[in-house]
């Protein structure tokens, strides 16, 4: 941890935000063209920051990380937004540190919208806005008209193999191997059947090709004769019943001299209908239409990745990924990008492994600061370290001026590298690549690479507070040590309710603690083990009796913290915590079973009264 | 017929504006291109000029004979098999409506006041078109408001160069007469209850432990400031001067304000923690001054020291800033009504409203700004006509009726195709070369002070010109009901004419398969025979007799199933399959009985293991080992719920649904549920695993079988 050195108020050294910042906005219609840039700006840069602009965050207030979760809970939670809410602009900015305190970067700002181009109900069918973060980003002068009207596409990978099922366009066939398997007699006879057919064919097309005919006559002949035709050459198309006809088609197709080219056409379900053999007059012809199809290929797949090229080339480069609260943005890439988000945050942390070797979280580095511990906003650290720290910084970006000029759009991700760059600079972290001589990345950044932070929401106090106050009085304590309570009369404190509690029943002469989590609900806290578990067990129990049992009969209810686990697991959001254990509880027989290991999870537990929702 | 119901519905309208802008270009006999005529003015309401236009609309509304609405909205239906179908029973269409109404927002509200102007022998339309917004306008309502989007309908919109920026940002927002009620409760709750002392109440402040010297230096400083002024308030009735003097270097962050006519020291530019320690200063040192948090105008937290001579004159403060908090939070309550007050209106007015195929409008008109959408459409009728006791939908109007179907000349009852064909003469842009005709009802629509006899704004999807076309279709379709408007005095309510009887306050609960819903009883009513609607030949569905099964091999389709069934349960068993989508089909069987016949052999089949199972012609349907069946009324309980997977199969998943066959028969049924309830967690997953086990063996056999065939 740094120490905060004496204050150095310079901040005509320091770089300032600048609204003369120019971010490439980028949609459909440059969309092509930005994409050979910023192929060379990503190649040519050490890092990659990124920043999403959604249409939501959260569902209910409570829907936000809070300090009781785990990091299991807090990837549930950031799952569900993930899967409901939508993209609408993606900021990449490839950028390099050079000399400590010289960036270069390349911003750019994708326009997204999750138009079905392919009519195949793809990307998404629906997606969920929340008003007030819809209102909030339209009071920054978001531009929603541009993003709905000219807003880029994009597939999954996931969704990228679907569709190409589902449109039916012809696959060039892989080479083929020799099956093992001796060929049955039904085999033979098919062969024999297909081969017949196929010299016969070939033998008309070749004599046919011979003649010129009058256009007229060949299109008659075409119309009468229903000769088929692939890209203005001779075809013919042979319908296959299995996997191993089309094998049998291929193998046999070797065997004929090297101008006719095999195709596959795939049926809706993802099995393959029919073979097409398409005849060409010779070898140079052969490659012609062989080097045809690839780019007809290379065409249609970035029809159908649209946007998604671009998380393409990011991961392809495999270079360090900086963001800011990268457990709810790479959700988002994931789910919207990758494919569908597993159930198990182990499963989610792999799977974006592969894609992206090195996440690096500026909140991580931003604890190594004290006081910056619990700053989650950039503007506010950037002002921070700007009032606090000498650290220059240049940034140079050598982009033109665009058409968008004036907007504001996408000047996060150029703060993340600001942010970036200053806090290397403080913690002197060589972020340079080519300084530390390896191709690979500094030994400090990997360490902390692929760390997330699991509070991506401000908890406890507003950041001038005094920390050391907090941390004084920091008890750790268990999951299982907590019980959730609700049914209580409204607008009760924790201390009140503290107070009823200790005299309804004798566990509570124990050591405890309750603190509200909103208005509804409050979490009891039994310092010692095996408690909260008895207390559950006589809450929900019949032989309630003493004043315990009037407050059951006021509607009194208890539970632990796996129901909240479920909550979370199952995105069972309600106006209150209250409304969601409830739902929960109900839900006992879902289909997830709970896990047989239950993780015991630490957290810190502050001692105030209340967990202040208004702070988040 | 299962495609995109709302993208088919508006794209058909799309198509039919096409067809006005053809027309148009066609008669426009002049070198003009309709295009570059002087644009009619749309009369575009946001909460700019909210306050202003409903004064206004105030005033056409009730000089109006009836008033035309139309909605946009955020999408139709949430889920693709929540789309409407052949196979909808009424209580099942009115539960996807419910769920579209409750999912989806409203963003343009087009209303249309028409008023039959004697002098001129025509209708003035006062076309509006309002765009609203649910944004969050109470802050302390707990509330977290969200809205689904569709996909297609929001990119449907964009074509039409929907203005989404003007609804997100200057949007009018609402509150239901539902939300009005619980913001009122909350905020009595919150100034009235024991938790009004809240914010006054100086007993949580918490004793911080002064650790940093920072802090008791920050003490000691207010504490001097605040004796120096209490003194100078005592001692100098001119105090307040003194104290300036003092204290120049921090006048940003004291400031002497009177406060409730008493002397007051406003607090700026203090961090909370620095505003925690001034609390604790005041209690602990001065009896006098009371620490106050206010609101102010700009909503802002507002931290004040106010002095008090007495604990009497105290109590009498705090009283006073909890009555002007309450007042205000009561303004803001009603200020967040917004666009509510021309729902009230038209409902105070209780003029004749039109639509068309308008029963998800007034769904949406219900939860909207009424209050949650009750659970059944009997309920949702009677509601709906308490509030409106006079509706008309033109699309009901147009089928229901043979001389208005021989004026459509049998085509599309879409409103613009209803329009152009109706309204000819208002849809084509030519006021010389098309002579209107007697039968032709003169409209001239009114903006400001523009008027004109024809509008046709080209390229836009605006819902304040598709009220102006129903409003202009009911007027047609009126005349040619016999309705002469010359005769007609402004006095007479025009919802009670004789000739409007037979279809007033019917409206389409389906279109797809023609229930008619009859507003003041909540009877379901069958479309008579001489309807236009061309499904209504379409055999009738017994819904007892239908299997409803998901799950299966996603390669299997309708005609492979039916074979599959009619193996087992013979060839005329089967009388249709639907797909709902590619996981879930319908089978209507030929008899009741045979559905609770295969239910019952599915489970058999399940629950054996063996060569029976595997070789049995529906071992094709259960290949997998997901298959689910249930009766009717298993769709009916997926549909009311609340979530909407995309694949039905996974919906039913989400909804909790964990048997794989639920058996009709009464008895069976509650042995199965008993089944369910003591086996919990321990017995399902063997069970499953049996299924897998089974599973395996199926797939042994079935590539055994294989290679012997």
């Amino acid at each position: 941890m740094v120490s905060t050195p004496p204050l150095l108020r310079r901040r005509f050294l320091c770089t300032t935000v600048s609204k003369n910042w120019t971010v490439k906005q980028v949609t459909k219609s440059n969309f092509q063209e930005s994409l050979e840039d910023i192929k060379n700006h990503i190649s040519s840069s050490d890092f990659i920051a990124v920043s999403l602009q959604k249409t939501g965050s959260y569902s209910a207030p409570l829907h936000r990380v809070l300090s009781i979760d785990t990091p299991e809970i807090a990837y549930w939670k950031a799952k569900y937004a993930a899967e409901r809410f939508q993209v609408l602009q993606f900021a990449v900015c490839p950028f390099s540190i050079r000399a400590s305190n010289y960036v270069i970067a390349h911003p750019y700002n994708f326009h997204l919208f999750p138009r079905d181009e392919l009519k195949i109900g793809m990307p998404s069918y629906s997606f969920s806005c929340q008003t007030s973060y819809l209102t909030a980003t339209a009071r920054e002068g978001f531009d929603f008209n541009s993003c709905i009207y000219d807003g880029i596409s994009y597939l999954s990978r996931m969704q990228e193999s679907a569709a190409k099922t589902q449109m039916g366009n012809p696959i060039p066939s892989p080479d083929v191997i020799k099956s093992s398997s001796v060929p049955t007699l039904a085999d033979t006879l098919f062969v024999q059947r297909i081969r017949s057919r196929i010299k016969h064919w070939k033998n008309t097309c070749k004599s046919s090709s011979l003649k010129t005919d009058e256009p007229l006559l060949w299109s008659i002949r075409k119309i009468v004769l229903g000769n088929e035709e692939y890209r203005s050459r001779p075809c013919m198309t042979i319908d296959v019943c299995s996997e191993r006809q089309v094998q049998l088609v291929l193998e046999m197709l070797e065997d004929f001299s090297d101008d006719l080219v095999p195709l596959i056409i795939p049926a809706k379900g993802g099995s393959i209908q029919a073979v097409r053999v398409v005849w060409t007059s010779s070898k140079e012809e052969k490659e012609l239409f062989e080097r045809e199809l690839q780019n007809v290929e290379e065409e249609e797949n970035k029809k159908i990745r649209g946007f998604r090229e671009v998380i393409e080339l990011i991961s392809a480069s495999q270079k360090p990924v900086v963001s800011h609260n990268s457990l709810n943005d790479f959700t988002f890439i994931h789910s919207k990008f990758i494919a569908p988000l597993p159930p198990k945050v182990d499963e989610f942390m792999c799977s974006l492994r592969m894609v992206f070797p090195y996440v690096l979280e500026l909140n991580i580095l931003m604890k190594k600061i004290g006081p910056l511990r619990k700053t989650t906003n950039i503007s506010a650290a950037i002002s921070y370290l700007k009032n606090h720290f000498l650290a220059p910084i240049d940034i140079e970006i050598p982009h033109k001026a665009t058409v968008n000029e004036g907007k504001v759009h996408g000047h996060n991700a150029l703060k993340i590298c600001l942010l970036f760059a200053k806090l290397c600079s403080i913690l002197k972290i060589s972020p340079s690549v080519i300084e530390s001589g390896n191709e690979d990345l500094a030994p400090t950044l990997k360490g902390l690479a692929n760390i997330f932070s699991r509070f991506s929401t401000n908890l406890e106090e507003p950041v001038d507070g005094n920390i050391s106050f907090w941390s004084s009085s920091t008890r750790k304590v268990m999951s299982e040590h907590l019980v959730f309570l609700w049914g209580f009369k409204g607008g009760i404190t924790a201390g009140m309710l503290k107070g009823l509690l200790r005299e309804s029943h004798d566990i509570f002469s124990r050591e405890f603690d309750v603190k509200l989590v909103d208005k509804s609900t409050a979490i009891v806290v039994f310092w010692q083990p095996g408690l909260s578990q008895t207390f559950v067990d006589i809450i929900n129990s019949d032989g309630i009796s003493g004043s315990l049992r009037e407050l059951v009969s006021d509607g009194l209810k208890g539970t632990c913290y796996e129901t909240y686990k479920r909550v979370c697991r199952l995105g069972l959001w309600e106006l209150n915590l209250a409304g969601s254990l409830d739902r929960a509880l109900m839900k006992t027989d879902c289909y997830l079973e709970d896990d047989s290991k239950r993780i015991q999870s630490e957290m810190y537990w502050y001692n105030d009264d209340v967990i202040n929702l208004e702070e988040l | 017929m299962n495609a995109q119901h709302g993208p088919v519905r508006a794209i058909s309208r799309a198509l039919s504006r096409a067809i006005i802008r053809s027309f148009s270009s066609a008669s426009s006999t002049s070198s003009r291109p309709p295009q570059s005529a002087p644009a009619f003015p749309f009369k575009n309401v946001t909460k700019l000029n909210f306050d202003a236009s409903l004064a206004e609309l105030r005033h056409h509304v009730r000089a109006s004979d009836f008033v035309a609405i139309d909605l946009e909205m955020t999408g139709i239906t949430s889920a693709p098999w929540r789309d409407s179908f052949e196979f909808d029973r009424s209580d099942v269409r009115y539960l996807k409506v419910k769920d579209s109404a409750e999912k989806f927002a409203v963003i343009q509200f087009g209303v249309c006041p028409f008023r039959w102007d004697s002098c001129n022998q025509s209708f003035v339309a006062h076309p509006h078109n309002f765009y609203i917004f649910p944004r969050q306008e109470l802050p302390s309502f707990g509330t977290s408001y969200e809205f689904l989007c569709q996909t297609a309908s929001i990119d449907f919109l964009a074509k039409y160069q929907f203005d989404f920026n003007a609804c997100i940002n200057e949007g009018i927002s609402y509150l239901s007469r539902e939300q009005e009620e619980e913001a009122k409760q909350c905020s009595n709750l919150t100034y009235d209850g024991e938790l009004s002392d809240m914010w006054c109440n100086l007993k949580d402040v918490r004793d911080i432990p002064l650790v940093s010297m920072v802090d008791i230096l920050f003490t000691e400083r207010m504490k001097t400031k605040f004796s120096e002024w209490c003194d100078g308030l005592l001692q100098d009735r001119r105090g307040e001067v003194q104290f300036q003097r003092t204290s120049e270097d921090s006048k940003q962050q004291l400031q002497v304000v009177f406060f409730k006519m008493r002397p007051a020291l406003s607090l700026d530019g203090f961090t909370s923690h620095q505003l925690n320690l001034i609390q604790l200063v005041i209690k602990k040192h001065f009896k006098d001054l009371s620490y106050v948090s206010v609101n102010n105008e700009n909503s802002s937290l507002q931290h004040l020291v106010v002095y008090t001579d007495s604990k009497d004159d105290l109590k009498l403060l705090m009283k006073e800033v909890k009555d002007e908090q309450h007042k205000g939070a009561e303004m803001k309550i009603q200020a967040a009504i917004g666009f509510r007050h021309v729902i009230d209106l038209l409902s105070s007015e209780k003029k004749l409203i039109v639509g068309h195929n308008c029963f998800l409008d007034f769904a949406h008109v219900y939860s909207k700004f009424i209050g949650s959408l009750p659970l059944t459409a009997e309920v949702f009728v009677s509601s709906i006509n308490n509030y409106f006791p006079h509706i008309i939908d033109t699309k009901m109007l147009l089928n229901a009726n043979y001389v208005l179907q021989q004026r459509m000349r049998k085509s599309s009852t879409s409103l613009s195709s209803a329009f152009v064909l109706l309204c000819p003469q208002i849809a084509i842009n030519s006021r010389s070369t098309h002579p209107a005709s007697d039968s032709c009802v003169k409209v001239e629509v009114q903006v400001n002070d523009l008027r004109s006899s024809s509008w046709n704004p080209g390229a836009t999807h605006e819902a304040g010109y598709d009220a102006f076309m129903t409003g202009c279709v009911f007027a047609q379709a009126c005349s040619h009901l016999g309705i002469d408007f010359k005769l007609h005095e402004p006095s007479e309510n025009l919802a009670h004419k004789e000739q409007l009887q037979k279809h007033i306050n019917l409206l389409y609960l389906s279109w797809t398969n023609g229930d008619i819903i009859d507003l003041r009883t909540g009877n379901k009513v069958a479309e008579s025979s001489g309807s236009l609607n061309l499904k209504k030949r379409c055999p009738v569905i017994l819904f007892e007799n239908i299997v409803l099964i998901w799950g299966f091999c996603s390669k299997l389709k309708a005609n492979e199933l039916r074979e599959c069934i009619s193996k087992v349960f013979g060839v005329r068993s089967v009388v249709s399959v639907y797909h709902l989508d590619k996981t879930a089909v319908f089978v209507q069987f030929s008899k009741t009985e045979l559905v609770s016949d295969f239910l019952i052999l599915k489970d058999k089949l399940e629950r054996s293991d063996g060569p029976i199972s595997v070789l049995h012609p529906l071992a094709k349907l259960l290949e997998g080992g997901n298959t689910c069946a249930a009766s009717y009324d298993t769709y009916k309980e997926i549909c009311g719920s609340p979530i909407s997977e995309l694949l039905f199969a996974d919906q039913a998943r989400a909804v909790g649904i964990k048997w794989k066959s639920k058996l009709v028969e009464q008895k069976v049924a509650k042995e199965s549920e008993q089944d369910e309830n003591s086996s919990e967690e321990n017995i399902a997953p063997s069970s499953s695993k049996k299924v897998k086990s089974l599973n395996v063996e199926l797939k042994k056999q079935s590539t055994l079988l294989h290679c012997v065939l």
